[in-house]
C-alpha cells in the first residue's frame, strides 16, 4: 500500500494530506501513490540491483529480491453485557499495523537459500544476500536433485488491483460510525446476547526483481467487512451465533456500502434468535442445497488443496499433507459429476488471490483444474512444473511476508455456474428431505483430502420442495469424490458469488494466503448429515 | 539481538514522542534459522530477522489506539506514536480499558541457550541428514522441518513499567512415508535448547511406525478405548485451556457454565488424578516473565485433583468480579502418573493407539465439542500388545470428556502440537472415544 498519511477524522483529512505528513511520506519507499505509473519506483529498482549484483558475485545462479510493505487496519465494536447485568457495554477497537522489509532468495549449488530483514538498507541487503547464498551452499549437501526452474519471460511492469476508493483514505471515525450503527442494530433486541462488527482492510505493496531481468511493482488492496450476533439461553444451556459474512474481495472502500451492513443487521438479529430456538436436525442421509457463502469452503478444502502439485509430490507431507489426487490420475480421474467445471485463476476480478505476476515473477493465468468432473491440471510453480512434464508454471507462487519463503499457494479456485435457466428455487424444489445451508461453520478434512466434515452458519429444513424453518446442530460428513459425484444441480450465473478467506494456512514455518472461491448454489444428493452436540 | 539497553532505549524513545497520558510499548525481536525438507532432500530454508514494535496509546478517559511498525528509524517510530495517539483521540472510550500498570517485579526465567541462539546450518543439517539417511536406507520417503529461534521481548509504559527477557526455542518434526503411499509415521521433538533434539532417535520412531503401519486393518467407526500419545494429548489440553475464560463461563457460554447460571468452579468434574496447571517456570518451556495482562507470570492450577480450581480473569473482568487477574491458560502442564507408554499399552486389553491428531475444529463451544482426525499411525492394542495397524478415523469428541473418561496417565513430556502450541503432557488411556467415521487418508 502506498505509505499514505493516516486519515483519522474527516475534518483532519485536508490538513493531513497537504501538510508535513505528506512531505514525510515522500522519503519513504512506496511513497508514490501514482497508480498510473507504468514502471517500478527507481529507488526500489536500485535496491533490487544491489541484491542481484551481490548474489552473482557470491556465485548464485539465480536470485530474486522482494521488498514489501503490508498494512492491516482493523476497526470495530463488540457490544456485550456487563458482568451480572443486562446493561450493554460498547467496546470499540482500532488497530493499524504496518510491516516493511525485504527477502532475498537465491539458487547456489542447485539449492534454494533465503534470508530476510526488516532493515531495508543497501548494506543490509548485501549482508543478507550473502547469508542467503551461504544457506544455499550449506544445504546443498542434502539436496535430492538440483533445482530446475520452468522458463518465464522478463517483465518490467507496475500493476494495481482494481479499487475505486483507497480504504485507508477513509477516516477512522467514519468507519467506526458505520460499524457501530450496524452493531447497535444487531444488539437492538435485548434477547441478543452480544454483537460484533468489524471492518478490516489489507494492502500489499510489493517490489520484485529477479536475475532474469524482471522488475515488477504491484499493489493489492483488500476489504473484509463482517457482522456477528450471538444469543445465549442460560436456562437451557444453549449458545448460537449468526454471521453476516460479506464477500471479502480485492476491492476498496466501495465494497463497504455495497455490503449493506445496515440492512443485514436486523436480519441476523432475527435469525440468531430463531437459530437459538431451532429444533435439532435428525441425522441421516439428506439432500443438501449449499449456498455460495458455504460452498466456497467445501470447494477450497476438497478441490483447492487436493490439486496442489506440491502436496501431491510430498512436499507438504509433514504438515498440510499430501493428496488423494496423485500424479498418475492427472488427465483421467473422474473426481465428480459432469456438472463440475473448476478453474484455477489469478486473473478474475475481485479475487483475493488475483495479481498480475506471482512471487516467481510469472504472469498469472486462468486454467482448468476440473473439466466435466475430470481432473485436468495441478496448481504449479517454477521449480516443480517440470516434475510432471509441464513446460511453464501456472503462476501459483506466493509468500505471505517479506520474511517468508515463496512457495506454491492456491489461486482463486472457482466453480463454473450452471445453465442460466437453473434457479435456486429449482434446486430447492427438487428436494424432498434436505437442508439449505448458508455461511461457513466448523470445517475439517484429512491430510489427503478424502474425508471431510463441515458445519455451517445457518440451516433451513427443506421438505417437499419448500424451504421451511431453521434447524440446529447440523454437520455433514462425506468423502470428497462421493460428494462431488452426488452433485446434480448448479444454479445459473446470476447466483454466482465469490466468497473466500484471508488466512488459508500451509507450509513450515506456517504461512497464510488469501483466496477466493466463486460458485453458484449447488445441490448434492444423499449426503450423511450428523447431529452435533 | 536487542540487548536490554537497546530495548530500553527504544521504548524510552517511543515514550518520549508520546503526548497522551499513557503509552504502552511492546517490542518483539526474533532471529530464526530453519530448514525444510521433503522427498529425502532439503527444499527451502531460511535465515530471517523480524521485529515488531507495538504502540498502544490511551487517554485518561479510556480512549485507546493501537499501531504496530517494524521500522525503528526515529521517523517511523514517531509516526507510529502519532498514529496510535490520533486514533485514541477520536475513538470513543473503551469501558473495559484498564489503567496502566505501575512497575512490576517480573520473575527471572532461565530459558535462553547460547548454543541454540548461535546455531545455523552446521548444527541443524546433521539432524536433517540423520532422518534422510535412515529414510533412504529403509527405502522410505521423509519430509520435515527443523527450526530454532532466538528471541528478545520487552515491554514498557509511561508509569515506569519495564520488562525485558530473552529466550530460545528449537523444534523438529518429520513424517516418514513408504513409497507405495500406504503407510505413514511421524515423530517430533521440541525444547528450549537444540541440544535436546536428536534427529536420529526421532527418525527411528517414525520409521518403526511407518514400517509397522503397512496393511492397515479397517475397523468400524464407533466408540473405542484409546491410548493417546503425548502429541495428541497436547492438542486436546491446549484446546481445553482456551475454554477457561471466566467471562464465557459466567455468561453461560462454556462447558464451565451451569444451566440456569453459575459456574462449576470448586466442583469435582474429573477423576482425582487429573491436575492441569500453567507453569511458566517449567525449564522446558519458552515462557516469558509476563502474561497477556503484563502482570508477572505465575503458576496457576486450573484443575487440581479433579476439581475445577480457577478461571481465566483478565484485568477488566477480575476487577468486576472482585478477583485477582490471572494469566491466560498457556504453558500447560497435565500431570501424569509416572507410567511409560509401554506400561499403558501393557495394561490395556483392547484399544486404539493414536500417534497424533489433525485439523481439529470446534463444533460447539458451549459443550466444548470438537471434530478432527487421527494421523500418521493408528494401531490396535490387544491384550497388552500392539497388533495390527488400523486406518485413520474422523473423531467428534470433547477434551473435557476425554479427561473425564481418562483411566490412566503416563509421564509428561514437552510436545508442540499442530493446533495449539506447546504443552507438557503425558500419554493417557481414555474410554469411549468417539471415532465418527473412517478416513481413507494415509
Amino acid at each position: 500500500m502506498p505509505d499514505a498519511p493516516y486519515i483519522l477524522t474527516r475534518r483532519s483529512f485536508l490538513a493531513v494530506t497537504t501538510g508535513a505528513a505528506a512531505a514525510a511520506a515522500a522519503d519513504r519507499l512506496f511513497g508514490d501513490t501514482n497508480r498510473t505509473a507504468a514502471k517500478p519506483d527507481p529507488a526500489l529498482e536500485q535496491l533490487g540491483s544491489v541484491a542481484l549484483a551481490e548474489a552473482k558475485k557470491q556465485g548464485a545462479t539465480y536470485a530474486d529480491l522482494r521488498i514489501c510493505r503490508y498494512r492491516n487496519q482493523t476497526s470495530g465494536y463488540r457490544l456485550s453485557p456487563q458482568r451480572g447485568s443486562s446493561v450493554t457495554d460498547e467496546v470499540p477497537f482500532v488497530n493499524d499495523e504496518q510491516s516493511f522489509g525485504f527477502g532475498v532468495r537465491v539458487i547456489a549449488n542447485g539449492q534454494w537459500g533465503f534470508a530476510a530483514s526488516p532493515n531495508v538498507t543497501t548494506d543490509e541487503i548485501i549482508r543478507m544476500t550473502r547469508e542467503a547464498v551461504g544457506v544455499a551452499k550449506a544445504n546443498s549437501v542434502a539436496q535430492s536433485e538440483p533445482l530446475q526452474l520452468a522458463p518465464t519471460k522478463a517483465y518490467v511492469d507496475r500493476w494495481t488491483s482494481d479499487f475505486e476508493k483507497d480504504p485507508f483514505t477513509v477516516s477512522i471515525d467514519e468507519k467506526l460510525e458505520l460499524i457501530h450503527g450496524a452493531a447497535v442494530s444487531v444488539k437492538k433486541d435485548p434477547k441478543v446476547f452480544s454483537a460484533f462488527g468489524m471492518l478490516r482492510f489489507h494492502s500489499e505493496d510489493k517490489y520484485f526483481a529477479s536475475s532474469e531481468g524482471s522488475s515488477i511493482q504491484q499493489l493489492i488492496v483488500q476489504s473484509y467487512p463482517g457482522l456477528r450476533a450471538t444469543a445465549v439461553d442460560v436456562k437451557n444451556g444453549l449458545s448460537r451465533s449468526r454471521s453476516y459474512k460479506v464477500e471479502p474481495q480485492s476491492a476498496g472502500w466501495e465494497a463497504i456500502p455495497k455490503a449493506n451492513l445496515g440492512e443485514n443487521a436486523p436480519r441476523i438479529r432475527a435469525e440468531v434468535l430463531e437459530a437459538l430456538a431451532a429444533p435439532p436436525v435428525t441425522a441421516g442421509k439428506k439432500d443438501l442445497v449449499l449456498l455460495p457463502s458455504h460452498l466456497w469452503l467445501t470447494i477450497h478444502e476438497s478441490i483447492g488443496h487436493s490439486t496442489e502439485l506440491d502436496r501431491a509430490l510430498g512436499y507438504e507431507a509433514n504438515y498440510a499433507g499430501t493428496s488423494f489426487l496423485t500424479t498418475e490420475k492427472l488427465g483421467t480421474f473422474q473426481v465428480g459429476s459432469e456438472l463440475m467445471n473448476i478453474f484455477g485463476d489469478r486473473t478474475n476480478a475481485g479475487g483475493l488471490a488475483t495479481v498480475k505476476y506471482d512471487d516467481d515473477g510469472v504472469l498469472t493465468t486462468k486454467f482448468p483444474i476440473i473439466e466435466k468432473g475430470v481432473f485436468k491440471h495441478y496448481q504449479t510453480i517454477r521449480d516443480q512444473a517440470h516434475i510432471i512434464g509441464e513446460k511453464e508454471s501456472r503462476g501459483c507462487c506466493y509468500a505471505d511476508s517479506w520474511a517468508s519463503v515463496p512457495f506454491q499457494r492456491m489461486p482463486n479456485v472457482w466453480l463454473q455456474a450452471g445453465p442460466e435457466s437453473v434457479s435456486l428455487n429449482d434446486l430447492i424444489s427438487g428436494v424432498e428431505d434436505g437442508i439449505l445451508i448458508e455461511g461457513d461453520g466448523s470445517f475439517s478434512i484429512d491430510q489427503q483430502r478424502y474425508n471431510f466434515q463441515f458445519g455451517g452458519d445457518a440451516f433451513w429444513e427443506i421438505k417437499n420442495g419448500k424451504k421451511g424453518g431453521m434447524l440446529s446442530r447440523v454437520a455433514y460428513q462425506a468423502k470428497t469424490t462421493d460428494f462431488w459425484h452426488s452433485c446434480d444441480g448448479i444454479a445459473g450465473p446470476g447466483y454466482w458469488q465469490q466468497f473466500g478467506a484471508p488466512n488459508d494456512g500451509k507450509g513450515e514455518p506456517a504461512q497464510i494466503n488469501a483466496v477466493s472461491h466463486g460458485c453458484s448454489p449447488g445441490r448434492f444428493r444423499q449426503v450423511n448429515v450428523l447431529l452435533t452436540d | 539481538m536487542f540487548s536490554q539497553q537497546d530495548a530500553k532505549n527504544l521504548i524510552d524513545k517511543v515514550i518520549s514522542y508520546s503526548k497522551l497520558p499513557d503509552c504502552l510499548v511492546s517490542v518483539d525481536w526474533t532471529e530464526d534459522a530453519s530448514i525444510r525438507f521433503a522427498v529425502n532432500g532439503i527444499t527451502t530454508s531460511g535465515y530471517t530477522l523480524t521485529q515488531n514494535i507495538s504502540i498502544s496509546s490511551s487517554t485518561d478517559d479510556k480512549r485507546t489506539g493501537n499501531a504496530q511498525v517494524t521500522e525503528i528509524s526515529d521517523d517511523a517510530l514517531r509516526r507510529g506514536v502519532e498514529q496510535a495517539e490520533q486514533m485514541a483521540r477520536i475513538t470513543p472510550p473503551n469501558p473495559e480499558n484498564m489503567p496502566p500498570l505501575p512497575p512490576q517485579d517480573y520473575p527471572k526465567l532461565a530459558n535462553f541457550d547460547t548454543y541454540t541462539a548461535a546455531a545455523r546450518g552446521d548444527l541443524l543439517i546433521p539432524h536433517v541428514k540423520a532422518v534422510i539417511d535412515l529414510a533412504k536406507s529403509k527405502n522410505l520417503v521423509s519430509a520435515g522441518f527443523i527450526e530454532r529461534t532466538a528471541n528478545a521481548v520487552a515491554v514498557g509504559n509511561k508509569k515506569g513499567l519495564f520488562g525485558y527477557h530473552t529466550y530460545t526455542d528449537a523444534e523438529m518434526s518429520h513424517t516418514m512415508r513408504n513409497r507405495e503411499g500406504t503407510s505413514s509415521g511421524w515423530a517430533a521433538q521440541s525444547s528450549v535448547t537444540l541440544k535436546d533434539l536428536d534427529g536420529g532417535a526421532a527418525a527411528r520412531i517414525s520409521t518403526e511406525k511407518c514400517v509397522r503401519g503397512v496393511n492397515r486393518k479397517k475397523l468400524d467407526a464407533g466408540k473405542y478405548t484409546v491410548i493417546l500419545e503425548p502429541a495428541a494429548v497436547g492438542d486436546l489440553a491446549g484446546l481445553l485451556g482456551f475454554s477457561f475464560s471466566a467471562r464465557s463461563a459466567e455468561q453461560g457460554q462454556s462447558w464451565l457454565s451451569k444451566k440456569g447460571g453459575g459456574t462449576y468452579v470448586g466442583e469435582k468434574m474429573f477423576p482425582e488424578y487429573i491436575t492441569l496447571r500453567s507453569d511458566p517456570f517449567h525449564p522446558k518451556l519458552s515462557s516469558t516473565p509476563w502474561g497477556s495482562s503484563l502482570l508477572p507470570n505465575r503458576k496457576m492450577s486450573w484443575i487440581e485433583n479433579g476439581v475445577v480450581k480457577n478461571l481465566f480473569y483478565d484485568r477488566f473482568w477480575a476487577s468486576k468480579a472482585g478477583k485477582e487477574p490471572t494469566s491466560f491458560p498457556t504453558e500447560l502442564v497435565l500431570e501424569g502418573q509416572g507410567n511409560s507408554l509401554e506400561d499403558l499399552i501393557k495394561s490395556t486389553d483392547r484399544a486404539l493407539l493414536v500417534t497424533r491428531l489433525w485439523y481439529i475444529r470446534m463444533l460447539q463451544p458451549k459443550t466444548s465439542q470438537y471434530t478432527g482426525l487421527t494421523r500418521d499411525g493408528v494401531f490396535l492394542v490387544e491384550n497388552g500388545k500392539v497388533t495390527d495397524p488400523v486406518t485413520n478415523f474422523r473423531w467428534n469428541e470433547s477434551p473435557v470428556e476425554v479427561l473425564q473418561k481418562t483411566v490412566k496417565l503416563g509421564t509428561p513430556i514437552r510436545v508442540t502440537g499442530g493446533e495449539t502450541g506447546t504443552q507438557i503432557v503425558p500419554p493417557l488411556v481414555t474410554a469411549e472415544f468417539n471415532m465418527a467415521s473412517v478416513s481413507d487418508a494415509v
